[in-house]
C-alpha cells in the first residue's frame, strides 16, 4: 500500500522559514501534481518525502511508517529527477539495474527486470548506449525506466518534461499518464506547468509560498478555485479579474476610476464589500448587449480565436470557438452566464460562495 | 600569427635543435659552436655512463614513490574538505602556501627543520622517544626527505585541482545513486572515482611532466647528495654540464630524456584519452 502522509510539515533555512505547515494525504495509486511558480517549496516538498532534504518539523509517513529519519535508501521510493541523473559511465542496462545490484539481486533476475522495463519503455535497442549517446526523450525514458525496474512503493517525479521540446513533451505525458494506468503506483509529481498537472493528476496540489493554496481533482480547481491565486494559476489563457467595490443591492460594481459596471444578469456581490469579479476567457460570449469593450488585438489558433479587448481601462481576454469576423477597433459586447462568474474577497483573496442560484 | 610562430621558433625551437647539434659534436668551450661532427659518440658514452644509469633509477623511484601518493593524498584531502564546514576557505587559502614559495627557499627551509643536529623535526621526535633520524645523510632516507618535501609542495595543487572537480560534478546523479541505495563507500567507488576518473588522469599527467623536471628541491635540499642517492636526472644533467663541462654528453643526455618524456607522456595522454572515451 503505497500511502503517503504528509503532516504540518516546516522547513527553514537557519531562521529563514520556507515552507509552513503543510498537510497532504494521498491514498495508495493516486497521481498527485505538486503544482506553482518557482520557489513556492513544491522542489522542496518532493525532497523531503525523498529523503534529500531534512524535515524541520512536522511528520512524513510513507506507508503507515513515518520516514522522517529514514535514510532515501530505505523509503522504497523512486525519483525521476528533471535532469535525468542518469549515471554518466554507465551503460543503459547498468543504470536501469544499478538499484537491484546494489539490492544483491541475481543477475538473472536483474536482466529479467530490466527487459521487462525496456519492453514497457521501449529501450530493448538502446540497452547497451552510455547516456551521452542518446537524446533528451530517450534519456527521459531511461531515467524512467530505472524508476520502473526498482518497482518502489511510490514514484516521485521533479519536473521529468522540462527539458523536452514541446511536441515531445506533449507525447511522453500521454505515455507517463498510461503508464501510471498500467502500474497504478502512487506518484508524486512536481511541476510549474499547470496544464501538465491538470491532464496528468487524479488530484492537484496547488501551492504557494510554501503554503497549500487548494487540493482537489483538476475539474474542481478549474470550476470552483478557493481563491484568488488558483483562479489565476489555473487556467490557460489566464482567468480575466475585475475589481471593484459592490453596489447596495449587489447587481453592479463601482470600479476604482469612478465608473460603474453592471454584473452579468443573475449575478450577485455582497453589498458594500470589495470583491474582485473572475471570469475565464471561455466564459466571455460576444453577444448583442452587455459589456462594452475595444478589441486590440485577434490571435487565431484554427480551432479556437483569443480576443484581447479593453472595457474602459481593464483589459480582457476573450476565448471564442471557431473563427471571427470581429476585426481590431471594433467595439464588442460582451457577456457572461451567471454560473460562471467567480467572485473572491478582494482583501483576503478567498472566494465568496453561493451568491448565485443557478451555480 | 607570424609573430607569434617567431616568437616560438626563436625560445623553443632554437635551444632544441642547439641541444640536438652539439649532442652530435664536439663543442669547442672557446667559441660555443659545434666543431666537429662525432656521430653517435656522445650517446654511446653517455650509455655507458653508470652514473648515467643511477640517475634515471633515482628519478624512476622518486616518481615511482612521489606521484601515487601526491594524487592519493591531494584527492583525498579535496573529499575531506569538499563537505561544508566553517573555515573552509581558510584552509584552502592556506593549501595554496607552499606552491607559492620559491623551490629553493622550501628546499632550504625544510634543510634546517631536517638537520640532524638543531632540526625541528628530530627534536619533535624526541618528544615520542624516537632516536634523531639523519634525514639528509642517510642514503634510502634522503630519497624519503625528497619524496616528502617535493609532496608537501605539489599536494595542494593536486588538491585545488581534485577540489574544483568535485564540485563540478552533477549533485544529482549522487541524489540519484542515494536513493538507488547506495552507501557512502559504494557512491565513492562506483560513481565518485569512475566520474573523476578523466581529470585524475589530466592531473596525474600535468604532475609527471613537473615532477620529471625536478630539479631545484633536490639542489637545495641534498644537492644530489649523499653521495649520488637523490641525484635526480635533470641535476646530473646539470652537474655535468656545468660544473664538468661536458656540454656535448649532457646534450645527448638531454635529447635522450627529452624523446624518453614524450614517449611516456604520449602514452599517458592515449590513456587517458581512453578513460575519456569510456563515458
Amino acid at each position: 500500500m503505497g500511502t503517503v502522509e504528509i503532516r504540518n510539515v516546516r522547513k527553514s533555512y537557519g531562521s529563514h522559514a520556507v515552507m509552513h505547515g503543510v498537510s497532504v494525504t494521498i491514498p495508495d495509486g493516486e497521481f498527485v501534481a505538486l503544482v506553482g511558480p518557482s520557489g513556492c517549496g513544491k522542489s522542496t516538498l518532493l525532497r523531503m518525502i525523498a529523503g534529500l532534504e531534512d524535515i524541520t518539523d512536522g511528520e512524513i509517513a510513507i506507508e503507515g511508517r513515518v520516514v522522517n529519519d529514514v535514510a532515501p535508501k530505505d523509503r522504497d521510493i523512486a525519483m525521476v529527477f528533471q535532469n535525468y541523473a542518469l549515471y554518466p559511465h554507465m551503460s543503459v542496462r547498468e543504470n536501469m539495474g544499478f538499484a537491484l545490484k546494489l539490492r544483491g539481486m541475481p543477475k538473472a533476475q536483474i536482466e529479467e527486470r530490466v527487459q521487462v522495463a525496456a519492453q514497457i519503455l521501449n529501450l530493448q535497442s538502446l540497452l547497451e548506449r552510455k547516456p551521452r549517446a542518446l537524446s533528451g526523450g530517450q534519456r527521459q525514458r531511461v531515467a524512467m525506466g530505472r524508476a520502473i525496474v526498482r518497482d518502489p512503493t511510490v514514484f516521485l517525479f521533479d519536473e521529468p518534461l522540462s527539458n523536452l521540446d514541446a511536441k515531445l513533451r506533449v507525447q511522453v505525458r500521454s505515455e507517463l499518464k498510461q503508464l501510471h494506468q498500467r502500474l497504478g503506483t502512487t506518484t508524486v509529481y512536481v511541476t510549474h506547468d499547470q496544464i501538465e498537472a491538470m491532464t496528468l493528476a487524479d488530484r492537484i496540489v496547488v501551492m504557494n509560498s510554501g503554503q497549500v493554496e487548494q487540493i482537489g481533482p483538476p475539474l474542481d480547481l478549474y470550476d470552483r478555485p478557493a481563491n484568488l491565486f488558483v483562479a489565476a494559476f489555473i487556467g490557460s489563457p489566464p482567468m480575466n479579474f475585475i475589481e471593484g467595490q459592490a453596489n447596495a443591492d449587489g447587481t453592479g460594481l463601482h470600479l476604482a476610476n469612478g465608473t460603474s459596471l453592471p454584473l452579468p444578469t443573475g449575478a450577485k456581490a455582497p453589498s458594500g464589500r470589495a470583491v474582485t469579479l473572475g471570469i475565464r476567457p471561455e466564459h466571455l460570449d460576444v453577444a448583442q448587449t452587455g459589456w462594452p469593450a475595444t478589441v486590440l488585438v485577434i490571435e487565431p489558433t484554427g480551432s479556437e480565436t483569443q480576443i484581447n479587448a479593453q472595457l474602459g481601462d481593464i483589459p480582457l481576454r476573450i476565448l471564442i470557438r471557431g473563427r471571427t469576423d470581429i476585426r481590431p477597433g471594433d467595439t464588442i459586447h460582451l457577456d457572461a452566464p451567471a454560473k460562471h462568474v467567480h467572485l473572491f474577497d478582494t482583501h483576503t483573496g478567498r472566494r465568496i460562495e453561493s451568491q448565485f442560484p443557478g451555480d | 600569427m607570424s609573430p607569434a610562430t617567431i616568437l616560438l621558433l626563436v625560445v623553443l625551437a632554437y635551444p632544441i635543435f642547439y641541444t640536438l647539434r652539439i649532442s652530435f659534436a664536439e663543442l669547442n668551450l672557446g667559441t660555443f659552436e659545434a666543431d666537429t661532427w662525432v656521430g653517435w659518440d656522445n650517446y654511446l658514452a653517455v650509455v655507458e655512463n653508470d652514473r648515467f644509469w643511477n640517475s634515471l633509477k633515482v628519478t624512476g623511484t622518486y616518481l615511482i614513490l612521489a606521484l601515487p601518493l601526491q594524487m592519493v593524498l591531494g584527492f583525498g584531502i579535496a573529499f575531506l574538505i569538499n563537505a561544508n564546514w566553517k573555515g573552509r576557505g581558510v584552509v584552502r587559502a592556506l593549501f595554496i602556501i607552499p606552491m607559492v614559495v620559491a623551490p629553493v627557499v622550501a628546499g632550504g627551509v625544510w634543510r634546517m627543520l631536517l638537520d640532524p643536529l638543531w632540526g625541528l623535526v628530530n627534536y619533535l621526535l624526541g618528544f615520542f622517544g624516537l632516536e634523531p633520524l639523519d634525514w639528509l645523510g642517510n642514503p634510502s632516507l634522503a630519497m624519503m626527505t625528497l619524496v616528502i618535501i617535493d609532496t608537501w609542495r605539489w599536494t595542494p595543487f593536486v588538491t585545488l585541482i581534485a577540489t574544483a572537480a568535485l564540485l563540478s560534478l552533477p549533485r544529482d546523479v549522487f541524489e540519484a545513486a542515494q536513493i538507488d541505495g547506495a552507501n557512502w563507500w559504494r557512491i565513492f567507488w562506483s560513481i565518485t572515482l569512475p566520474l573523476l576518473l578523466p581529470i585524475i588522469a589530466a592531473t596525474f599527467i600535468v604532475r609527471w611532466l613537473g615532477a620529471v623536471k625536478m630539479f631545484d628541491i633536490a639542489l637545495a635540499a641534498t644537492n644530489g647528495g649523499p653521495g649520488q642517492a637523490t641525484n635526480v636526472i635533470n641535476l646530473f644533467i646539470y652537474e655535468e654540464a656545468f660544473r664538468s663541462l661536458k656540454f656535448a654528453e649532457s646534450a645527448a643526455m638531454a635529447m635522450i630524456i627529452l624523446v624518453l618524456t614524450m614517449v611516456l607522456t604520449g602514452i599517458f595522454l592515449v590513456g587517458s584519452r581512453k578513460l575519456e572515451e569510456r563515458q
